[in-house]
């Protein structure tokens, strides 16, 4: 490959998508047929661009340090390969699936410039560059968002619906406000460590450098949708096309969030396991994962269910990349690969259920397995490497984790797994309300899924066998030597000592986890939960029901009632301070025109009545005054 | 021959009131008119000569006269005020007996007012007070109601305490120098340092003539004495009375003849800022136009004693610069007053509003009037106000000239309020349509709105002129 492909993956797509812009929504094939061959086209770039490490860089302002530059590398060039996937299993999706539905120029446009960004975001090595492809994002986010196709549109109970416009505007302000942090975060890091060359970039997390982690690590676990940066997401999955739900939240952005906070971990910080920095992932990666994954298990909504779980999963990943123990860490990034996997997979069953079925609310599905046998089959799929079932690809990714967690405190290991039980739990619930249980009226004529829905959501499925049972491929093959040319593996990793080269850790992580407890752990939380599960089931009397012996009880009642009327967002906590903030200007602003226009009158005019009270016309008064005033006069002229 | 200045007047004044014919009824009228003009002129056209030729009437007890450029200044303005006065007077006062009358006494003010700004020993200068005080009391009292027999009376008693201290300190002069000539004060004061008897005799005069200016405290008399005043006589009253009896004799005593001693100079300073303050938030209450024009007054005069007080080259010049502009647009304005009251019959704020549109001459000259009292560029009362303020700070009495600055904007808030409700402002329901003052009061308010424009346009010129030779006085 010679240097200037690099620039193909972000090329292709956005003149590709800046095409489709400027195609007319009636010749809608064109666009569909120009979405699919770039994508293809940007895959095949990315295949070939996995030969080995490209640099690419033209001078920009050098007197600043910024470069034009970018590098693929194993990790980089990955994360193009997936997200191109991604593009052209989504694009391949739409087909069907954005039949009937208007704007598609604009659809279309966004897939396709987004994955631009993405890639450019990943291939950059300068901070700079990143930043700019990274905070164009928000654009799209915005518009794809904002395209307002409402899908079924059914709220939660007791949650505000929102217009599309209003939940663009709350992830754009959300990401907008991230991204201001992460921007003053390269700031500073640019001032501590002296460039912006992501490559040569090495700084301490003593002091400014602290700030400036945090900075930073609020960027990229904002982008890959953590808490508590998340409560977009949910709002999204109503409002925003499913596919763009399970391209961009799901897949892309988790992608992109992930990659860029293992680059600070591991690259930039070279975070020790002992430091505060490794203390903070862990702790945000472990509340991420159990509140996010307490709010999944209720909801009584397909796509919202998704997308609590989208967030509830990046905990994982920043608890493993959090450790910074090389299990987890590998773990933790190959959880992201699966992740992104699974999720987008289940995101598109959702699509498939909407556009067959009319809805995603579960109290209005069940049945469908009989219905939509192979979209079950790859929910089935999964669903069970979303829960950690063995032996598909969450399974093994979750057990790195697990891994490096409890090397680290069993307190992390145990939020894991209560999380793991709780996901397990609330994927039989939903499994069972939409696949299973009685077919509600009139949806007698539910049919299967066209094939162009069909075959992402199969490929998708295949890729969770495939990295399930063949794990070696993406950890020995992507994964470890990211981790080990960090310098996280060396010698005295178990089993390694005095092997040296990259074939020194193959096998290690992949292959079936090694720690037999673990495993067992692991199967003991999926039986509980599917204890639960019946448990629940037959005492509410069905599969939607199966969670509300957990959603009523006492005590977690109030704070379920209160999260769902957004109490605990956020986003509306701040735009509730900004309402306080404006509110007080406004009161200040009042003050100073009281002080203007009634203080200062008031008082220009009690002294003006003052002085003219005194003028009693009264002579003698007069005289008075003026004696006093001679003497007052004689008296300062004797004192010369 | 700058004796005439008083004698003329008088003769005229024995002429026309001696034989009792046709003459007597109807010729002092124009001949008032025509002396004021003549004064007006002879300040403008002749000078050089006036000034080289003072004179000495009446010796031994001697009246001696002289004019230097100050005193051109102020006979300039006694002859446009009087103008003035005389045209608000023949518009507002019933023809016959009463016309003749303001006509006569105006003459006599002319001839006192002459004396006072010409004098060149105390003495004279006493007589001649007495004279343009007693002429003021019958002039403020010839409406012959309540109010202007009150207002006379306090001018009245107020004017004998100021005669008294005058008359002591007199006395005193004389004791300690021998002589009243201003001459030989000067020098007395110079040589004897702080005598006891030079410092009472400094203070009562200085005192006596702060009455005569209405200075705060010593300015109970004049709001009264200008708001009963009939609209002619106001006029001269606050154009000129005061300005030549207090305000003229205070600025060359203190400078010619008490040479600043005994530190008078920051006293007048401290007076004029609590003058001014004091005249701009009396102003604001009023609701009568007069009385808010009369406590203007006061702020203004305020002004003058700042630029005075600095006791340097540069104040007197501003002083005497603002002097004049203030007789011009304070003389306007009560020239405005008296159209409106003539007009409409009603001088109360919430009687009046939105006369522009009726009265358009007496609005507009009115407006330019105001402006140059707020002291906005490019009029004439903006340029001597900043030659006060910049004599204050080159004299080092910068908190001064700040508080100058910022009570300048008070007198923009009265000036606002008024001009707007009166000119402006939403309309009053009236009984007869309101017209436009007859000629003889519109031509005073146009040539004086001309002569503030004029001055200011061309202030290079007057500066170079007038300001700078009457700087070289002191």
């Amino acid at each position: 490959m010679t240097a200037g492909a690099l620039l193909l993956p972000i090329a292709l797509p956005a003149i590709a998508g800046v095409a489709c812009f400027l195609v007319p929504d009636r010749a809608r094939r064109a666009k569909e047929v120009v979405a699919i061959l770039a994508a293809a086209a940007t895959v095949v770039v990315a295949v070939l661009l996995r030969g080995g490490e490209v640099r690419l860089s033209y001078p920009w302002a050098p007197e600043w340090g910024i470069d034009f530059s970018f590098r693929a590398y194993g990790l980089s060039s990955f994360i193009v390969l997936a997200a191109s996937l991604f593009a052209l299993a989504v694009a391949l999706y739409s087909w069907s699936f954005m039949e009937g539905k208007g704007r598609l120029r604009q659809y279309y446009a966004y897939l396709l410039l987004t994955l631009a960004q993405v890639n450019g975001a990943a291939l950059a090595d300068n901070l700079a560059v990143m930043l700019i492809f990274w905070e164009s994002l928000l654009l799209t986010l915005y518009g794809m968002i904002a395209m307002g196709a409402r899908g079924s549109g059914e709220g939660a109970p007791g949650t505000a619906r929102r217009g599309a416009a209003q939940t663009a505007v709350k992830a754009f302000a959300i990401a907008g406000v991230t991204d201001l942090c992460m921007t003053l975060g390269i700031v500073i890091l640019w001032k501590e460590a002296g460039t912006l060359d992501m490559s040569g970039l090495r700084a301490s997390g003593e002091g400014l450098g602290g700030l400036a982690f945090v900075l930073l690590m609020i960027g990229a676990i904002s982008k890959a949708g953590s808490m508590p940066f998340h409560s977009w997401i949910p709002d999204a999955a109503q409002d925003a096309p499913l596919a763009f739900m399970a391209y961009v939240p799901a897949a892309l952005e988790k992608l992109l969030g992930i990659y860029f906070l293992s680059r600070i971990v591991l690259d930039f910080y070279a975070v020790e396991p002992g430091s505060w920095l490794s203390l903070l992932l862990m702790i945000v990666g472990a509340a991420t994962i159990l509140l996010a994954v307490l709010m999944a298990l209720v909801q009584k909504e397909y796509k919202k269910l998704l997308s609590y779980h989208a967030i509830s999963q990046v905990g994982y990943m920043i608890l493993g990349i959090g450790t910074c123990v090389p299990a987890g860490m590998v773990g933790g990034i190959f959880h992201m690969i699966n992740h992104a996997i699974y999720k987008s997979g289940l995101f598109l069953t959702a699509g498939a259920v909407e556009r067959q079925a009319g809805t995603t609310s579960l109290e209005k599905l069940g049945g469908l397995a009989r219905k939509m046998p192979v979209t079950f089959a790859c929910f089935l799929v999964t669903a069970a490497s979303i829960s950690g079932v063995p032996p598909f690809n969450g399974f093994f990714s979750k057990e790195l984790v697990y891994d490096g967690a409890l090397e680290r405190g069993w307190i992390f290991y145990a939020a894991a797994w209560l999380g793991s039980v709780l996901t397990a739990a609330s994927f039989l619930k939903l499994g069972h309300a939409a696949y299973f249980g009685k077919s509600p009226h009139g949806a007698a004529a539910v049919r299967e899924a066209p094939a162009p829905m069909l075959v992402p959501m199969i490929a998708i499925a295949g890729f969770c066998v495939l990295f399930g049972l063949g794990n070696a491929l993406p950890i020995d093959g992507i994964i470890a030597p990211i981790v080990a040319s960090a310098g996280y593996i060396h010698e005295g990793v178990a089993g390694l000592a005095g092997a040296g080269g990259a074939a020194s850790f193959a096998g290690e992580f992949s292959g079936w986890p090694r720690n037999p407890f673990l495993v067992g752990m692991t199967l003991a939380a999926l039986a509980l939960a599917a204890l639960n599960h019946a448990y629940g089931a037959r005492r509410s009397g069905s599969g939607l029901g199966a969670a509300d012996h957990i959603h009523y009880a006492p005590g977690l009642r109030s704070v379920y009632a209160a999260a769902e009327k957004g109490v605990l967002d956020p986003y509306n906590i701040g735009m509730r301070l900004m309402l306080w903030f404006a509110a007080a200007c406004r009161a200040v602003d009042r003050a100073i025109d009281w002080f203007y226009d009634k203080a200062v009158v008031e008082a220009v005019r009690l002294t003006s009545a003052g002085f003219c009270r005194l003028h009693s016309g009264s002579h003698a008064r007069y005289i008075l005054w003026s004696l006093a005033g001679i003497l007052a006069l004689m008296a300062w002229m004797a004192t010369a | 021959m700058i004796a005439y200045f008083v004698l003329a007047p008088l003769a005229v004044l024995l002429i026309l009131n001696i034989p009792r014919g046709r003459l007597g009824r109807n010729a002092p009228f124009p001949t008032a008119v025509a002396l004021a003009a003549l004064e007006a002129a002879a300040a403008i056209l002749l000078p050089a000569e006036l000034a080289s030729a003072p004179s000495v009437l009446l010796r031994p007890i001697g009246f001696s006269f002289a004019a230097d450029r100050l005193s051109l200044l102020l006979v300039l303005t006694i002859g446009i005020v009087s103008l003035a006065s005389l045209g608000v007077g023949y518009g507002t006062t019933a023809k016959g007996e009463d016309l003749r009358r303001f006509a006569n006494l105006v003459i006599l003010a002319i001839a006192g007012m002459n004396g006072i700004v010409l004098a060149t020993d105390l003495f004279t200068l006493y007589v001649f007070l007495e004279v343009v005080a007693v002429v003021s009391y019958i002039l403020i009292v010839s409406k012959r109601d309540r109010d202007s027999l009150e207002g006379a009376f306090k001018y009245l008693v107020l004017s004998v305490v100021a005669s008294l201290m005058m008359l002591s300190s007199i006395a005193l002069f004389l004791l300690t120098a021998g002589d009243v000539s201003f001459q030989a004060v000067a020098d007395s004061i110079a040589a004897s340092g702080s005598l006891w008897q030079n410092l009472v005799a400094c203070g009562l005069f200085a005192g006596g003539l702060c009455i005569k200016s209405g200075l705060v405290p010593f300015h109970g008399w004049l709001p009264d004495a200008y708001t009963a005043a009939p609209p002619g006589v106001s006029v001269l009253l606050a154009g000129i009375v005061t300005k030549s009896t207090g305000v003229y004799s205070l600025m060359r005593l203190s400078s010619s003849v008490f040479g600043y001693a005994f530190n008078i100079g920051p006293a007048l300073t401290l007076i004029g800022l609590v003058t001014i303050v004091f005249g701009a938030f009396g102003a604001m209450g009023q609701k009568d136009i007069k009385r808010m024009l009369a406590y203007s007054s006061l702020c203004q005069v305020g002004y003058i004693f700042l630029g005075l007080g600095t006791g340097t080259a540069l104040g007197f010049a501003a002083a005497a610069s603002h002097l004049f502009n203030h007789a011009m647009f304070k003389t306007q304005l009560f020239v405005n007053a008296s159209a409106i009251e003539r007009q409409t019959g009603s001088r109360h704020l919430d009687e009046l509003g939105a006369l522009a549109r009726d009265m358009p001459i007496t609005g507009w000259t009115s407006v330019v009037a105001f402006l140059s009292a707020a002291a906005i560029p490019p009029l004439a009362g903006f340029w001597s106000k900043l030659l006060s303020i910049i004599a204050l700070w080159q004299a080092g009495n910068v908190p001064v000239a700040v508080a100058a600055i910022f009570t300048g904007l008070l007198t923009m808030v009265y000036f606002l309020l008024f001009q707007r409700k009166i000119f402006f402002g939403k309309s009053v329901a009236r009984e007869r349509p309101v017209k436009e003052a007859p000629f003889c009061m519109v031509a005073p308010a146009v040539a004086l709105a001309a002569i503030t424009l004029g001055v200011g346009l061309l202030f290079p010129l007057t500066f170079d002129t007038i300001i700078l030779p009457i700087a070289a006085i002191p």
